[in-house]
């Protein structure tokens, strides 16, 4: 099974491990190149545009002379951000032993396009005349959350899901790669990966989710690079209005269709015409993760005697939590939970480290507490981590069992001979060693013999 | 009974009342089996039958109420609600507490909790109303019904004693018909003269409630009948006939149980007593309110008033007595709880010296005038066997007098058979029952809520606490690990019987607890309590020490010697204390407890040990939150990793935990750092103390056996509680001795850890575990 590395980083980082061809193409979108100007720290933003006009290169000695006596670190994350992503190409001058720096034209050309006429999408909102009633976007939101929720609960095989979206297995079989493992005839169990990937926020799991679609678009025969590029333009559609489907390409279509099944847009049939609308999901693309403002709001409160109560009435909150807690009631927008020593030793069990529990609890207290210190009482977080480390007091190792000796002074020289030795009965002469030098230990005794 | 005419109701309602009356027993068999299984779902390991409620329908404006209500009886309410207070109020007068912490509280609807509510005026639509009004979703149906099931025939009837004559009133003339119908009521109605005919009743205005506890919802114009004037009906009964007639209306018999209330301001003949509270005995709110609940209709009412310890049940209690001003008998569960209420007496009320006396084994004072005040304990009252002829004339007196306000302290640790006894042989208006901890009833005393009467009122724990009217605790758990030795004995079959004494010997709990009898002497110049169950640890450690103790077998007089040198003596700050100690000695200079063994899983032993300290000391302004010691008092409870007293440890927490508060796990005591001046700290030490253990017989080092006490009600427990391993240990959530109490009856609501702390302040014992020196690194 591949390693699947549940780090969601940001799409940027996924563009930026392109290879340098593809990256090049992706700037031809002037989108592209706003979406990377948004994604970079505040100081290598400001290197891009104040170099947006300079068509020569910069010496890296004169850029360091913009610095601030602290502010090397920062610098230097700038700088290797900005040439990972080729917005910088590096050009190292060996005989002057001189570096420099110069922007890359295609996005340069295109940034300064962008800001001269503004954005231009490839299509123009539909006029309400023809769409007449869209959604409300409150409406649009439950809808996008609803899709993503039906998309999870089927992704980790909850006999919850009511409904199936139309991703097709296969589809769903590649999204399930890491995240759930199936021994045999059992039916699949989440793995470590799995829980680790539901206890992540939204848009984490969205990124994951759509890091997998692209990586796995070529064996669909789909450029990996035209992929980006439409995502990242989608995600400058504004939320909440439609946008006719015709202006789409035909493998736009396709993957639009996709889209939906995720909750990112939202599709509607009129008369004649039909239409997509783009949700907050497909907005948050281009937002970088780290951007905690578009976290959704927390639901949990734990107490002091360990229960636990969820404001939701999503079946997905309610798995997740009931992967590390005992879901006692559920009420129509409330789920009442206990933390329990059973309840967490199965969570322990399933690979869920005590952290990620923690963690999930402190990132999702409601905000009636999350304003408190801590947002989870001490006590319960303390007892969390102390029974994850009282079932790490047993190390297992591998051991073998010698008896029947031969002599007194076979036993005695066995005894002596290596430092693996765990145990010993002198008076039945009986040894446990270690494994790893029972091959020596054999070797060792036949020389004796 | 014929001759009802139109009065009488249409047989077809008869039938229903009997119907109801057959349901509500049906659901408390439920209720009872619902609860058990719960406890097991929250302690066991089983993922149990989850609830799922989410059918329900929201109503639209959710968000501004606080409750959610679900068809078993289960409520959850939101404390940062801006109806917070007014719910509050209201589900505390009509559900069980189950848990209060910070952000959510937990109450269950019981039928005596309904019962409670029903007795201190609230009717059955007015529950149903109110309880809608403040839910978020509609009301289940079952919650209704349940509702109206349960209150169909409660607070129906009152026993009301005016100018010594007995009437049962109602302000439903059918339910007074439907008594009647019953031969011994019958029989022992006296027809009054004024009365014209068989079946009229006297009727008469009441006075209605006062005292605006629910204001905030109950002053909307439909809620406003509980306070209008009614009009009662009432039959007079024969006096030498009121137990029976009490017992009929019992759940058992006729489901119409009697609220008792004393008329007291009308009753001239029996004698006033001539006591009042001192100016300045200042009750506090939470102490006017329990008896504002007491006396709400200007009535004293009989029933139970929960406090936590140390918050001051005697001022309630002496202040009952004065606003009834006749004679009060006073029973408490020891002679020295005894010599503790005759002093408070004399410290609140300006009670004469003549007027008030002791009657234990040891003093048998008798009080001059025709009205006063007896303190005694229960079994003095109810002892079977021969006494003294100076005892059996008091007893004698006691027997005859009509006593105005029977006062008893520690409800909770009275069996059921013996409030029978006392209640058959003393002859009282009201019944004011005071505890720290209410019990749930078993089979055994299923009727106690009858036979005292219902919760009246019930405080917070952690809501006392945040106003500073009790120490702020901090609780601890100490895991001390076993040594290699003991631990091997412990798991040796043939030592099944040494268990206990090998955990709680443990070196390394011994040396946990001189670290920490070191520490809070030393450093903080507190005064320490050691508890042990254990009667050869608790002379191991006390001799090793060199600490005084008291157990069963210490004499009062050395008791009282002991105390008093703990009060006073600053060389003498640390007492051990075997179980004699957990209820009743008042010790309110202690401000920490080390606990080295207990009764296996006793919820409630944990709570009694806590309330030693609760008692608040020092300025008020210091002990608030914020104030300048955070937390004053320090309960440390010392076990014995993997061996049974963690599991017992677990169960043991769960009342305090429900009262919100939460205990610190402590791993490292003594620090790895310090210790080696400690004892058991050379190998040869502790092999010499295993070796003791070990040699010792298998009696002495169980459990203590008390010697009977004629005195002490909670000594003779003791000796009964031999009984299975299981049910002693709370493994069946038998909770100690004799109830069953299942979780939250009292109260309590934790606030404790509500604003963010200033580490400095910190006790450094507690300070942030994952960034200090006490953690240790796993092995």
């Amino acid at each position: 099974m591949p390693q699947v590395r549940i780090i969601a980083k940001n799409f940027m980082d996924m563009v930026s491990a392109l290879p340098a061809m593809k990256l090049d193409k992706l700037y031809e979108n002037p989108f592209i190149c706003e979406a990377i100007l948004r994604s970079l720290p505040p100081l290598a933003k400001k290197y891009v545009l104040q170099m947006l006009y300079i068509e020569n290169p910069i010496l890296a000695k004169s850029m360091e002379e913009w610095l601030l006596a602290d502010g090397y670190s920062k610098h230097k994350v700038a700088l290797d951000r900005l040439v990972q992503l080729r917005v910088f190409s590096e050009i190292s001058d060996s005989r002057k032993r001189e570096t420099s720096y110069i922007l890359n034209p295609t996005f340069q050309a295109n940034l300064q396009k962008h800001l001269v006429y503004g954005g231009v999408l490839p299509r123009e909102p539909m006029s309400s005349a023809i769409t007449n009633r869209l959604p409300s976007l409150e409406d649009l939101e439950a809808y996008a959350l609803e899709q993503w929720e039906c998309f999870l609960l089927q992704l980790i095989n909850s006999a919850q899901a009511e409904r199936h979206s139309n991703i097709s297995s296969s589809m769903m079989k590649v999204f399930q790669r890491g995240l759930l493992s199936q021994r045999d005839k059992e039916a699949p169990k989440l793995t470590e990966h799995g829980f680790q990937f539901l206890l992540m926020d939204t848009n984490a799991q969205l990124w994951y989710i759509i890091r997998e679609y692209i990586s796995n678009s070529e064996e669909r025969g789909v450029d990996s690079a035209d992929l980006i590029s439409f995502l990242l333009e989608l995600s400058f559609h504004a939320t909440g209005e439609a946008y006719n489907v015709n202006t789409l390409t035909e493998f736009q279509k396709c993957i639009i269709k996709d889209l939906a099944d995720l909750g990112l847009v939202k599709l509607q049939q009129g008369r004649k015409e039909s239409w997509f609308i783009p949700t907050k999901l497909a907005s948050n693309l281009s937002v970088s993760l780290s951007d905690t403002s578009s976290r959704e709001q927390g639901f949990v409160v734990v107490e002091t005697n360990f229960r636990m109560y969820a404001y939701s009435s999503s079946k997905l909150n309610c798995e997740i939590l009931r992967l590390f807690s005992r879901i006692e009631y559920q009420l129509p927008n409330l789920i009442v939970g206990a933390i329990t020593k059973e309840s967490l030793y199965d969570a322990f069990e399933n690979g869920i480290s005590a952290e990620q529990i923690i963690s999930f609890l402190q990132q999702n207290a409601h905000p009636r507490v999350a304003e408190r210190v801590p947002s989870v009482p001490e006590n319960v977080t303390d007892q969390i981590r102390l029974w994850e480390s009282d079932l790490n007091r047993v190390e297992m190792m591998s051991a073998y069992v010698y008896d029947d000796f031969p002599s007194r002074d076979v036993f005695e020289s066995a005894c002596d001979f290596d430092s693996g030795l765990l145990w010993e009965d002198s008076k039945k002469m009986r040894m446990v060693v270690k494994g790893e030098i029972h091959m020596h230990m054999r070797e060792y005794l036949r020389r004796q013999k | 009974m014929s001759g009802h005419g139109d009065k009488s109701r249409p047989t077809k309602k008869h039938k229903s009342s009997k119907d109801d009356h057959r349901s509500t027993i049906v659901e408390d068999e439920d209720l009872y089996f619902r609860e058990e299984t719960e406890d097991d779902l929250r302690d066991g390991d089983k993922e149990g039958k989850k609830r799922d409620f989410t059918k329900l329908e929201l109503k639209p404006d959710h968000a501004n109420r606080p409750l959610w209500a679900c068809a078993d009886g289960r409520i959850f309410l939101e404390t940062f609600s801006p109806l917070y207070k007014q719910a509050y109020d209201f589900l505390i007068a009509i559900a069980e507490p189950v848990c209060r912490p910070e952000s959510m509280h937990e109450y269950n609807l019981t039928p005596h909790s309904l019962y409670a509510a029903v007795s201190v005026g609230l009717e059955t639509d007015t529950i149903i109303s109110v309880l809608n009004k403040l839910s978020k979703t509609k009301l289940p149906k079952e919650m209704i019904d349940f509702i109206h099931s349960s209150t169909a025939n409660y607070g129906k009837v009152k026993l009301v004693l005016k100018k010594n004559r007995y009437f049962v009133e109602s302000p439903f003339p059918e339910v007074l018909k439907r008594l009647l119908r019953d031969d011994v009521i019958a029989k022992a109605r006296i027809f009054s003269e004024g009365a014209h005919g068989n079946d009229a009743f006297t009727t008469s205005k009441a006075m209605g409630e006062f005292g605006g506890t629910h204001d905030g919802l109950l002053n909307e114009a439909e809620l406003a009948a509980a306070a209008e004037e009614k009009e009662t009906h009432s039959f007079e009964i024969d006096p030498r006939q009121v137990e029976n007639v009490k017992q009929r209306c019992l759940p058992n018999a006729l489901n119409y149980p009697m609220l008792e209330e004393y008329d007291f301001r009308n009753d001239t003949v029996n004698p006033d007593l001539d006591v009042e509270l001192k100016p300045q005995a200042q009750p506090r709110p939470y102490q006017e309110k329990s008896l504002s609940k007491m006396f709400g209709n200007g009535r004293a009412r009989s029933g139970i008033i929960v406090l936590p310890c140390g918050a001051g049940k005697s001022l309630v209690g002496v202040s009952a007595a004065c606003r009834i001003r006749k004679s009060c008998l006073c029973l408490a569960t020891n002679a020295v709880s005894v010599d503790q209420w005759a002093f408070q007496f004399k410290l609140w009320s300006t009670i004469r010296d003549e007027n008030i006396c002791r009657f234990t084994s040891d003093s048998k004072e008798r009080f001059r005038g025709n009205a006063g005040v007896v303190v005694t304990t229960y079994n003095m009252v109810a002892f079977g066997g021969k006494r003294s002829e100076e005892s059996e004339k008091i007893i004698e007196e006691i027997r005859n007098r009509e006593w105005g306000l029977l006062l008893m302290d520690e409800v909770h640790v009275v069996p059921a058979h013996m409030f029978r006894k006392v209640i058959s042989i003393t002859k009282s208006h009201c019944k004011l029952g005071l505890t720290a901890t209410l019990v749930r009833e078993d089979e055994r005393i299923t009727d106690l809520n009858f036979l005292i009467g219902p919760k009246l009122y019930e405080a917070n724990w952690l809501d006392l606490v945040k106003g500073g009217f009790i120490a702020n605790v901090q609780c601890a758990e100490v895991w001390c690990p076993m040594t290699k030795e003991f631990f091997a004995e412990y798991l040796k079959k043939e030592n099944s019987k040494k268990k206990q004494a090998l955990y709680v010997m443990n070196p390394n709990k011994f040396r946990a607890c001189e670290f920490l009898i070191r520490f809070h002497e030393q450093q903080r110049g507190d005064k320490i309590i050691v508890f042990a169950d254990n009667l050869f640890a608790l002379t191991e450690y006390a001799m090793k020490l060199r600490k005084p103790m008291i157990y069963g077998a210490t004499s009062h007089v050395e008791r009282t010697k002991i105390l008093q040198a703990f009060k006073t003596s600053p060389d003498v700050n640390t007492v051990f204390l075997s179980k004699v100690g957990d209820n009743s000695i008042d010790i309110p200079e202690a401000n920490v407890i080390i606990q080295i063994s207990s009764h296996a899983g006793s919820r409630r032993q944990e709570a009694q040990r806590l309330g030693r300290i609760l008692r608040a000391k020092g300025r008020l302004q210091d002990r608030m939150a914020g104030g300048k010691e955070e937390y004053n008092a320090f309960f440390y409870s010392l076990v014995s990793t993997d061996t049974q007293e963690m599991y017992y440890s677990t169960k043991r927490q769960q009342f305090l935990i429900d009262q919100g508060y939460s205990f610190k796990v402590i791993t490292t005591l003594p620090p790895p750092d310090s210790g080696a001046d400690l004892s058991y700290h050379r190998l040869e030490d502790q092999l010499a103390l295993l070796g003791k253990v070990l040699s010792a017989g298998d009696d002495v080092v169980g459990l203590e056996q008390l010697e009977e006490d004629v005195d002490d009600i909670a000594l003779q427990k003791a000796r009964r509680s031999v009984g299975s391993m299981s049910a002693m240990s709370g493994a069946h959530g038998m909770v100690y001795m004799e109830y069953n109490t299942g979780k939250g009856k009292p109260a309590g609501q934790g606030q404790i850890k509500s604003k963010p702390k200033d580490p400095s302040k910190r006790h450094y014992l507690f300070k942030r575990r994952w960034a200090s020196p006490l953690l240790i690194p796993r092995n």
